[in-house]
């Protein structure tokens, strides 16, 4: 029989489940350098501004529901409007979100007592808010209206200075971005116990490690990118301007340098959140573990190579082809994830809990997707939909369908760990049902006008498009509204929820190895991993799993199992 | 007094599990970060790279190429302080805390020498080529890497002081400070190479 290790100190302290007390919410307020502190203020902090964001969206929703322009002053605070919701959404939502995730999951999946650099991870979250002020100033100070792209001479000549302040707050939210980053792959790589070697890593770990080599390596070149921007801007230089020597193409080469990995960035942490979600929920090992791990490092190097993709139109010829060819590649990393996720829930006992839906409504929506890429990624085909709806249904698949949806899995599945109450499944499943049909009723018909010929970007179209855009936008405020449930849901759960327990999913990472919420060195002793993050479906399995539970019932038990 | 060296050689025997994990983290952190930040000073490369296809020829037609000859110096100037600082290190670790002042004392007169010199270039550019895009990535470049030679030259010297007050106190040295500073004075350096075969060089 095999050896059952269960984290111990909580049993040898007395805590038992109920006896951890949830960090006063004043906590979450002031500088702390605890990961979990610091998981929930990213969090928080990102899901404000995700109702920022998604307020704006509903704006342009609203205006766009009829053909004239009737909700705006002018076309330029139409573009205002766009801009800032997709810099909001981009970010100070989804990059950020996932911080809060990684903060709060990898250290405690790890078996660690914290970050590597526990006041480097403060510092870097406490950059938001300053950067996020900067930003949002933009919209009140003669805003910026370029687009979250800030393609030049719309963001040196026809932008007000609120484009300066974004420029200063992505400066900002970039170097908050790195530190994060930095943080992230010291604690993986240094801070492991000794039995988890790389290959029994969880794998929300090796999409969180691969997310975080993309941030270093390409952030940088964002940082590049706006220091020219920001030298064109207030001092007079002319990088961008071609009556000055300058090329507005050097804009677009680097800043999708940047900008096509961090679409990764955006989505990476959301496929190791599935492939943790589907594999407990569905009580199967991960079909193919290795290649998915690698997979997330082929994701992040082939990254680095299709960024001119976004430049199809502009490029020129003789770089197209070559371009098209490692677009159409990253394909393939990206399907074996989709067949491996596949592959974990054939045949599996699955439980259609509101994380496992939302889990598997990630896979849907992200197929849908990747395969409007690959389309994307065809020279002719692109020219043809360029800078139409069918480019802006197909990154919301991959942006919202990628990431929020995958952001919603994982606040199911680990909200009993951070708040120690289980969320109401039933409010759960009202949520993601409004959240499915309202996001794909209003992604999926863009595709349709898009490529009707419906240019993105305006706040005026032909009468023809009307009873599309009208649909649209009713979707639009359906998703809009299944916010308000998981807000209730949260809230609801938080303060009334049923006690959870440390391991209510029966789950065999570390993090469910200690007690919801977890004590503030997270694990009082060294834990020692199971020989298997996904082993389900074993004898041995079961009896960790069990050994957890006697662990950390409440009157709490046999200290350590052993069998 | 605990040295530097025996912390260094022997760390299981004054360094306890945290501490010694603390070290491996922050060199690992180190490396990563100075593999992330180099990442500019690329793109600053591809900038100037991705200009001079606006033009002709490069430098422009009418404009003077930069004399490399003050700029040469004031490389020598920095590989040569480098040295100095890894000399300084060195005597650290043989516990000669007067022969690391005295090195990093020299490393930083000629880091002060080096930054002068780049200074006097910047502040010298020709009208002709500011006119250009090869002066304004000189500009660019100079002024961006002078920005990270001043920070750090302002953390040797923070170093510098500590290693002087720790000296009269006798209390243990803070060998990571010393260390980290060193790697980021090799990255000024190395940064540096790249932009100086960019701009000198490399036609």
């Amino acid at each position: 029989m095999a050896t059952i290790a269960v984290p111990l100190g909580a049993q040898e302290q007395g805590q038992a489940a109920e006896a951890v007390q949830r960090p006063a919410l004043s906590e979450y307020l002031r500088w702390s350098v605890d990961h979990k502190i610091i998981g929930v203020q990213y969090g928080v902090a990102s899901f404000l501004f995700f109702l920022i964001g998604g307020a704006m969206a509903m704006g342009i929703r609203l205006e766009l529901w009829t053909p004239d322009l009737d909700l705006m002053v002018s076309g330029a605070a139409y573009n205002s409007l766009f801009t800032f919701h997709g810099t909001i959404m981009i970010f100070l939502f989804i990059i950020p979100m996932w911080a809060a995730v990684g903060n709060f999951v990898v250290p405690l999946q790890l078996g660690a007592k914290d970050m590597a650099f526990p006041w480097l991870n403060a510092f870097a979250f406490w950059l938001i808010p300053p950067a996020a002020v900067v930003v949002l100033l933009g919209y009140f100070v003669s805003p910026a209206e370029a687009g979250w792209t800030s393609y030049p001479p719309l963001s040196t000549l026809f932008s007000g200075d609120g484009q300066t302040l974004w420029a200063l707050g992505a400066h900002l939210l970039g170097i908050s971005s790195i530190m994060g980053s930095i943080n992230f792959i010291v604690t993986i790589l240094n801070m492991r116990p000794p039995q988890m070697t790389l290959w029994r890593m969880p794998l929300l770990c090796w999409a969180v490690l691969a997310t975080s080599i993309i941030a270093v390596m390409a952030t940088p070149f964002l940082a590049g990118a706006l220091t020219l921007l920001l030298l064109d801007r207030v001092a007079g230089t002319t990088f961008f301007d071609a009556a000055g020597g300058g090329d507005v193409l050097l804009w677009q080469n680097i800043f999708w340098f940047y900008s096509h990995p961090a679409v990764y960035i955006m989505v990476l942490p959301g496929m190791g959140v599935l492939s943790e979600v589907l594999s407990v929920h569905s009580r199967k090992p991960v079909f193919g573990y290795r290649m998915v791990g690698l997979s997330s490092m082929g994701i992040a190097f082939v990254g680095f190579t299709v960024w001119a993709h976004h430049m199809f139109t502009s490029l020129q010829p003789e770089l197209r082809i070559p371009f098209m060819i490692t677009t159409m590649i990253i394909a393939v990393p990206t399907g074996i994830k989709m067949f491996s996720w596949l592959g974990t829930i054939w045949g599996g006992k699955i439980h259609f809990t509101s994380a496992m839906l939302f889990g598997l409504g990630f896979m849907s929506m992200f197929v849908i997707g990747g395969i409007t890429g690959v389309m994307l990624a065809a020279l002719p085909f692109d020219i043809h939909v360029h800078d139409t709806y069918f480019v802006v249904s197909h990154f919301h698949f991959v942006l919202f369908g990628g990431s929020v949806f995958a952001i919603y899995a994982a606040l199911y599945h680990w909200f009993p760990k951070v708040t120690g109450r289980m969320m109401n499944e039933r409010l759960g499943r009202i949520h993601f049902a409004f959240t499915y049909f309202g996001f794909l009723f209003t992604f999926f018909p863009m595709h349709i006008v898009g490529m009707l010929g419906m240019p993105r970007r305006v706040a005026v179209y032909v009468p023809e498009f009307q009873p599309w855009n009208q649909l649209i936008s009713f979707s639009a405020f359906v998703l809009g509204f299944s916010t308000f449930i998981v807000i209730y849901n949260v809230i609801k759960s938080y303060y009334h929820g049923p006690i959870a327990g440390a391991n209510p999913w029966r789950a065999l990472t570390l993090e469910w190895a200690t007690t919801s919420p977890p004590p503030v060195t997270n694990f009082v002793d060294d834990p020692i991993p199971f020989e298997d993050p996904y082993g389900y479906g074993t004898e041995a399995a079961a009896a960790y799993v069990e050994a957890v539970e006697a662990a950390f019932s409440p009157g709490g038990s046999a200290a350590r199992t052993e069998r | 007094m605990t040295s530097y060296v025996e912390r260094r050689v022997k760390p299981k025997l004054s360094l306890d599990r945290d501490a010694e994990l603390r070290l491996k983290n922050n060199r690992l952190g180190m490396n990563i970060f100075q593999a992330s930040w180099i990442m500019v000073f690329f793109a600053m490369i591809v900038v100037n790279w991705q200009l001079r296809y606006s033009y002709a020829q490069w430098p422009p037609a009418g404009v003077t190429p930069f004399d490399p000859l003050l700029p040469s110096i004031a490389t020598l100037a920095l590989l040569l302080s480098s040295v100095l600082v890894r000399r300084g290190r060195q005597s650290l670790q043989a516990d000669e805390v007067s022969g690391f002042l005295a090195c990093w004392r020299l490393a930083m007169a000629l880091g002060v020498a080096f930054m002068a010199i780049i200074i006097y270039e910047f502040a010298t550019v020709s009208q002709a080529a500011l006119a250009t895009q090869y002066g304004a990535t000189m500009r660019l470049m100079t002024g961006f890497h002078f920005v990270h030679a001043l920070a750090i030259l302002a953390v040797m010297l923070w170093v510098y002081r500590a290693g002087l007050n720790d000296m009269r106190s006798g209390r243990p040295y803070n060998s990571w400070a010393v260390e980290g500073t060193a790697k980021l004075w090799y990255f000024v350096s190395f940064a540096w190479i790249l932009f100086y075969l960019v701009l000198y060089w490399i036609r």
